[in-house]
């Protein structure tokens, strides 16, 4: 278990999020539930794409969006 | 064989979905087979993991033959519509994206300056871009010229029923473009869709009629029957208009001879 000292924050969707330092966008993706398929994902409003995810870390502060397709006319 | 060509894009239903305002997302999906609408908007949203249902991407693209059109809804400057198209892009890898920025929502009416510069940045750069816009024909050329593929003047204001209160209007942007005409917003009845196909739309696009109705299958298939209907009309030729009677049957030649 680590302590809270060790985590850091992003903002996910306009909310505060802790992660484990060196946390991926994948392991995001994987704490909020989403098998990432359906969904955009813009840190600092850049767009990560799928084959970045597994890699892409994320830092203190980071920005983090996560998009879909809802209903609208 | 009469198709709706919209870039290298052709389809052979002329009814567009929205996807909004149905009671849930299996009554909406319904309503999409029962329309046999090929082009289907959708719009950008916050993934909630609360609400997962509200994902559409999965179920829509399960549906053969659906194309998806994100919309820019939410945006209120073209800078913002661009970004919210560049990321319906890289999710549903659509070049279709409906260009709608309306910054009041007491009206919703549409931005003509921002819509204009957001269409003209995403033409360039290759989307297949649908401008929603108020029933302007200054307006729906210069989108015309600067790349668009179709420009989709409002019948009326958004979810207001109120049916082709701009008719003059759309006939007039109808009569000028070069490009596909398509009525988005404020139709109420198939009778409305049939009417603006008669005009001579090359498609409309219908979300709250069918979605609030009682029945929104059966409202599809509905207008999807006066889509057709309408269309084959237009295609047949309308007569013209008389200001006077002009008989059907002859009126001579038949008390004289008794």
């Amino acid at each position: 278990m680590k302590e809270m000292s060790q985590m850091i924050t992003i903002e996910l969707n306009g909310q505060q999020q802790p992660l484990s330092p060196g946390s991926t966008v994948n392991d995001l993706l994987a704490i909020v539930g989403s098998d990432g398929k359906s969904v955009a994902v813009l840190v600092n409003d850049r767009i990560i794409r799928p084959e970045n995810r597994a890699t892409h870390q994320l830092q203190e502060g980071n920005r983090v969006e996560l998009l879909i397709f809802a209903g609208g006319g | 064989m009469d198709v709706l060509q919209l870039g290298s894009y052709t389809f052979s239903s002329r009814l567009i979905l929205g996807t909004g305002k149905f009671s849930n997302s299996r009554v909406m999906l319904d309503a999409v087979r029962a329309s046999g609408a090929q082009l289907v908007t959708v719009a950008l949203r916050r993934f909630n993991r609360e609400q997962l249902e509200d994902d559409l991407f999965g179920p829509l693209s399960a549906i053969e033959g659906i194309t998806l059109m994100p919309n820019t809804s939410g945006a209120s400057t073209a800078a913002e519509a661009v970004r919210a198209a560049h990321i319906a892009c890289e999710l549903s890898g659509s070049p279709f994206i409906k260009v709608e920025i309306h910054p009041n929502p007491q009206h919703l009416m549409p931005d003509p300056i921002e819509t204009f510069e957001a269409s003209r940045i995403l033409a360039k750069e290759g989307f297949l871009v649908m401008p929603y816009i108020a029933a302007d024909p200054v307006l729906a050329k210069r989108l015309e010229e600067v790349g668009c593929a179709s420009v989709m003047p409002l019948g009326s204001a958004i979810g207001s029923g109120q049916g082709l209160a701009t008719s003059e209007m759309l006939n007039i942007i109808i009569r000028e473009s070069g490009i596909p005409v398509i009525v988005d917003a404020g139709l109420r009845s198939p009778s409305e869709a049939a009417l603006a196909m008669e005009m001579g739309c090359e498609a409309v696009l219908v979300n709250s009629a069918i979605a609030v109705a009682g029945n929104p299958s059966e409202m599809a298939e509905a207008f999807a029957e006066a889509v057709a209907a309408g269309r084959k009309a237009f295609r047949a030729g309308l007569m013209q208009k008389s200001g006077s009677a002009v008989a059907t049957s002859p009126l001579t030649s038949f008390l004289g001879t008794l």
